[in-house]
């Protein structure tokens, strides 16, 4: 029971945020007390929310969504304007019922109908209902506009008497530029208001929420005065109205909400301001005929050309629309730049290098000897030794060459598609035209993604076509059949399953790439011509110490506090490790190759909170002398003042970056190990200046995790494994 | 008529092109420089005989060998071979390329612990380790490679009350279908011997049974008898994990690729003969991998590698003594250096350059050591050209062995130079003193003096 009443109640207030794009819990609060200022209007906005949530709730629609308010907060508008408007009856509240089970059919229908385009309803239901009942209210004659709007004040000091009326007065009475003024009357008339004091307020909450709403809330405001200007049209479209609920609104969603926040975002939202205010005004002299006021139609139309506009793209460009909506301007930016650098591993399948040992790129991506057209993406690779040279001896003879009936691995899991095998091998410096691609094997991975290998040795298939074949299976030997003057190995993602298919583009997982006398590891990148590449060799210790199955339960001790972890998965297929003690989460993913953190939720105060930010990161191959960094999200800065100002900023520059890196110390034996100690480092970079804020000390002993010690400042925490 | 007398067959070759103006010419090139540096000046600064390595010719060998394996197999780890040369800086060349230690004694263990190397990285092979050193062995968590039952069962006694089990392998010999078969060392695969120590050391309790090692032999010229060997020990790795429940981490193909050197009795030249690196390579790791493993269960493949690595890196200069006529017209030269330091004279007809320019002439000579002592002869017959007192020559690929099995004899051991990858020379061992020679030498009171 009393989880229903909550759950109603989390539905009604979130309808009054999301007016804002938001699901922020004190923004809901100020924004309810806020439509309390005039107390009917308020009440019926309540009512309306209410009465959607509760059938929403009924029906049976889906509970996450109905919890999110978004089938509920245009009742909730719905029901302001209507107390705003219109005189309080009996049929006014049966009005009001009606009216917002309406816009709940409209909600869910629209929902259905655009969700198909990935486009959102926003305020139509309200928009056409509030038209309905306007045009019928003519007819039911105990229903009359009320005045209401003039006399509001009264009702004011009704319900909260002269101390409240006294604030009101004084705030209306503080000298505020003109501007400013305006601005607060701009944002109140969302509510149908026109006051400072919901004005300031609401200022505060849109601050709150979310600074970069909050700074294109001023960008729609003064774009608005200045084209106004520009243009000389007297006021017109320029009520406080359409500033706040049109280009403020629509500055914010095309800004901050819809598009991940940047420069080119912000743009597009200074210049969607022209076009709103031509809406504006046309918009009003077509539905002035029937006497409607076109209410936020305008940013309707506007928002949903933008969204289907842009999708329309082929290319996203620098403009990207929202991915995954977390309601906040900011966390959708911070998710996405922190995605993008890190969690490519979601987008790509994982290909690794086709052989054993250090290969040379001999000819890339658009080579110059073959590699040209639609065949352009593709890789050869050679055998190179310290000279450069790809044989020794004479280099007469097939055998005189390194890669010559070397293996060939299979790049991934898959299924062969296509064997060529009846071509024999040229002798050096020959080729062979009539058959180009020589022996060739085709492997199926995903629908639309195949690759293939070229230039075999005939006979030297290990596999035939149908078998399932595991990523790194021997599945032939090179050769030098085809166009191929000298053994090497033609490699080529395509999407088609044919010897002889185009190729793209498509990156290789992960792998080492020699720079000096070091390996550097490259993550779903493309080597170049010249370089020098191998696979990574995962470390077995590594592996099983991050390995985390599911069920899997591990304890940690800090002094007199023990914490047991366990591993999860989720309907998603999605990992994480759970406190059992203070319910904290955190999600990893574990590649073989790579264990990584994404997020974290709960409390940080928890171990496992210290355990996120040690092993943020781990590719699990022992790699000494190499540091392997990544970026932290901004959650884990702890300086408000620092990161308010980042996020008025975030969209242009990002001034604060946490950074992560680790280093290989040491291991006992790297072939049969059963120690492995790492370092991790939190690194904060402020203004360019950065700074180590702690670091770790991470002990794997035995398959185990055994110990990891965190310095921050100067104090030492240590966690053992007891289980 | 008496019956002749037998007379062994010689091979010799047939000059039959044309008549030449020019009287016989000789297809030998001058050496005069290594590795860029000039063979007057290192013997003008060092003396002769030197002995020369270099270092390039070593890493690229190195780097050369783990290539062809590494290409082939996934887990690949070299151990320097101690006794084919236990200089401080050869070893130190290859662990810094990433090589374990192999050692046959406790004084080769201890020269591998005092360069560095981990413990567990050592490889302790041979018949011969004391009860202290396979202590220390333990102690160290090295490798220990059981040789007999007898030093089997010292070591289920050594490892009685220790709380972490030693790590062992056993070396196994094996017919292999090569003469001849090795099978003075370890446990014989066929007759059992070998499962039979496995199962002996599993049952035991005490020792971790981690490796299977081998050793077919030495300058091998059949990289099939290494697939022979590699799979019979496959075969036994199979057994232990399937029916002992006890995996084998790593296998040990031991060593014995050939040098490109020539063999005493070879009709044609070791570089044309002998197999390349790269097709032992292909004979064990295919056969490893297609034996059966589970891709992430295969074993580590170790191999001890030593003279491949290093025989053609090593020289040594010399220069000519005297030459004179040998009874039978034969034309003779007196060398500096003899059996004494070039050991493997024994067993190779060691390529041999003259070090400056020459006339066309060349003609069939012996060419003898310095040693007041028949068996010195460096070449019983090699053709070369004329050479003079104090014309210098190179001997080739003289790197293995010849440093670790030279001897104290008539004379003392010269200087061993190393030229590093910048062309810069470095003496790594100095020549013998007398001072050096009697240092442990110690004489009775009465035996101090005496009068003649």
């Amino acid at each position: 029971m009393f989880k229903k009443i909550g759950f109603i109640l989390a539905s009604v207030t979130n309808s009054y945020s999301i007016l804002f794009f938001s699901n922020h819990k004190v923004f809901s609060l100020l924004l309810l007390l806020i439509s309390f200022f005039n107390p009917v209007a308020g009440f019926s906005g309540f009512i309306a929310a209410f009465t959607a949530v509760i059938m929403a709730k009924f029906m049976g629609f889906n509970t996450s969504q109905t919890k999110s308010g978004i089938f509920s907060f245009n009742a909730l508008i719905l029901g302001i304007g209507f107390g705003s408007f219109f005189e309080t009856s009996p049929v006014f509240y049966l009005l009001l019922i009606v009216g917002a089970l309406f816009t709940l059919v409209l909600s869910v229908t629209f929902n259905g109908l655009l969700g198909k385009y990935g486009l959102p309803f926003l305020s139509l239901p309200f928009i056409i209902t509030f038209w309905m009942i306007l045009l019928a209210s003519k007819e039911f004659s105990n229903l009359g506009l009320s005045q209401r709007n003039i006399y509001w004040i009264n009702e004011m000091y009704a319900a909260g008497g002269k101390p409240l009326l006294s604030i009101f007065n004084s705030i209306e009475s503080i000298p505020f530029p003109k501007w400013l003024a305006a601005y607060f009357r701009a944002l109140s008339a969302i509510f149908f208001q026109d006051n400072i004091l919901a004005g300031l307020l609401l200022s505060i909450g849109l601050v709150l929420y979310s600074r970069i709403a909050f700074s294109l809330s001023l960008i729609g405001f003064f774009g608005a005065y200045l084209f106004n200007d520009f243009t000389g049209a007297f006021q017109a479209g320029i009520n406080p109205y359409h500033l706040g609920s049109n280009y403020m609104m629509v500055a914010i969603a095309i800004g901050g909400f819809f598009a991940i926040p940047s420069v080119y975002s912000y743009i597009w939202a200074f210049f969607s301001i022209p076009i709103t205010n031509i809406m504006v005004i046309s918009l009003s002299k077509i539905f002035g005929v029937f006497l409607l006021p076109v209410f936020s139609l305008p940013f309707c139309l506007m928002i949903l050309l933008y969204l289907y506009f842009l999708k329309m793209r082929t290319i996203t460009g620098k403009l990207v629309l929202t991915p995954i909506q977390h309601f906040s301007p900011e966390i959708n930016l911070y998710q996405y730049k922190n995605n993008n650098e890190r969690l490519k591993d979601e987008y790509y399948f994982k290909f690794y290098l086709p052989f054993m040992g250090t290969w040379t790129v001999t000819q890339g991506y658009e080579g110059s000897i073959t590699h040209k057209d639609d065949w352009s993406k593709a890789l050869d690779f050679m055998i190179l030794d310290n000279e450069l040279k790809s044989y020794s001896g004479a280099g007469t003879s097939l055998e005189n060459f390194y890669c010559y009936n070397k293996p060939v691995l299979a790049p991934a899991d898959g299924y062969v598609q296509e064997i060529a095998d009846f071509i024999e091998d040229n002798e050096i410096g020959e080729i062979n035209r009539e058959q180009n691609w020589g022996n060739t094997i085709v492997l199926y991975h995903l629908p639309g993604l195949y690759a293939k290998l070229s230039h075999l040795k005939k006979n030297s298939f290990t596999v035939s076509q149908g078998d399932y074949v595991k990523k790194g299976q021997v599945i032939a030997y090179c050769g030098n059949s085809g166009r191929s003057p000298e053994p090497h190995l033609h490699f080529q993602i395509q999407s088609t399953p044919y010897i002889g298919s185009k190729t793209f583009a498509y990156p290789l997982s992960y792998y080492f790439q020699q720079e000096g006398k070091a390996n550097k590891l490259q993550t779903f990148s493309t080597p170049n011509e010249g370089s020098f590449v191998s696979n990574v060799n995962p470390n077995k210790l590594l592996q099983l110490a991050f390995a985390f199955q599911p069920g899997y339960r591990i304890k940690f001790k800090e002094g007199n506090n023990i914490e047991t972890w366990e591993v999860y998965t989720n309907a998603l297929n999605q990992t994480y490790i759970s406190c059992l003690e203070n319910n904290a989460v955190a999600y990893f993913v574990n590649n073989e190759t790579v264990f990584y953190f994404t997020n974290f939720y709960g409390a940080k105060e928890s171990m496992l909170y210290e355990f996120y930010l040690s092993a943020f990161k781990v590719v699990l191959s022992f790699m000494p002398h190499l540091t392997i960094k990544d970026v932290l999200p901004l959650s884990v800065v702890r300086a408000p003042f620092f990161k308010w100002f980042q996020d008025f900023v975030a969209p242009f520059v990002q001034l604060i970056k946490p950074g992560y890196m680790l280093n290989y110390m040491s291991i006992d034996d790297e072939h049969f190990t059963s120690e492995i100690n790492l370092e991790t480092t939190l690194e904060i970079a402020l203004f360019g200046k950065k700074s180590v804020v702690r670091t770790s000390k991470i002990s794997l002993i035995h398959d185990k995790i055994s110990q990891f010690i965190i310095n921050q400042r100067g104090k030492e925490r240590v966690f053992t494994c007891i289980d | 008529m008496s019956k002749l007398k037998y007379e062994g067959p010689v091979i010799k070759k047939m000059n039959a092109g044309l008549m030449n103006k020019f009287g016989t010419r000789t297809e030998y090139q001058p050496v005069k420089h290594i590795e860029g540096v000039a063979v007057k000046d290192m013997i003008a600064k060092y003396g002769s005989p030197l002995f020369v390595l270099s270092e390039r010719q070593m890493r690229n060998n190195y780097q050369a060998a783990l290539r062809a394996f590494k290409t082939r197999y996934p887990k690949v780890q070299f151990a320097w071979s101690y006794k084919t040369h236990y200089n401080n800086a050869v070893c130190n060349v290859y662990h810094q390329e990433g090589s374990w230690a192999e050692v046959v004694s406790g004084f080769e263990y201890h020269k591998a612990l005092k360069n560095g190397v981990p413990g567990n990285k050592i490889i302790f092979n041979g018949p011969d380790k004391s009860i202290d050193e396979l202590n220390e062995a333990i102690k160290n968590d090295s490798l220990i490679h059981i040789d007999h039952f007898d030093e089997l069962y010292a070591l289920i006694e050594l490892s009685d009350n220790l709380s972490k089990k030693p790590r062992v392998a056993i070396r196994v010999n094996m017919d292999t279908g090569i003469y001849p078969m090795w099978d003075r060392f370890g446990f014989n695969y066929e007759n059992g011997t070998a499962w039979n120590a496995i199962t002996k050391i599993v049952a035991s309790g005490k020792l971790n049974l981690v490796g299977l090692h081998c050793h077919i032999g030495t300058y091998m010229l059949a990289p099939w008898a290494y697939a022979i060997a590699a799979s019979k020990l496959c075969d036994l790795a199979w057994h232990s994990k399937n029916q002992l429940n006890n995996p084998i981490q790593y296998l040990d193909l031991g060593g014995g690729f050939p040098s490109a050197n020539t063999l005493k009795g070879a009709y044609l030249p070791g570089s044309d003969t002998v197999p390349h690196i790269e097709e032992f390579a292909e004979a064990i790791s295919s056969t490893i991998i297609s034996y059966g493993f589970k891709p992430d269960e295969l074993p580590l493949l170790i191999l001890e590698s030593g003279r491949a690595l290093i025989d053609d890196a090593g020289y040594l200069l010399g220069s000519v003594l005297a030459n004179k006529r040998l009874s039978d017209g034969r034309r003779a030269t007196i060398m500096d250096f003899g059996v004494n330091i070039l050991f493997t004279s024994f067993w190779y007809d060691h390529k041999i350059s003259p070090a400056q320019d020459f006339t066309h002439h060349s003609e069939d000579q012996v060419l003898y050591g310095p040693l007041c002592m028949n068996i010195d002869v460096v070449r019983e017959s090699v053709n070369l050209p004329v050479l003079n007192k104090g014309d210098q020559v190179v001997v080739h690929k003289v790197g293995a062995y010849n440093m670790t099995q030279w001897m104290q004899f008539i004379a003392m051991r010269p200087n061993v130079i190393m030229i590093d990858m910048k062309g810069e020379n470095h003496v790594i061992r100095q020549k013998e003193t007398l001072q050096y020679m009697e240092m442990l030498e110690e004489t009775p009171q009465h035996l101090k003096d005496f009068k003649l």
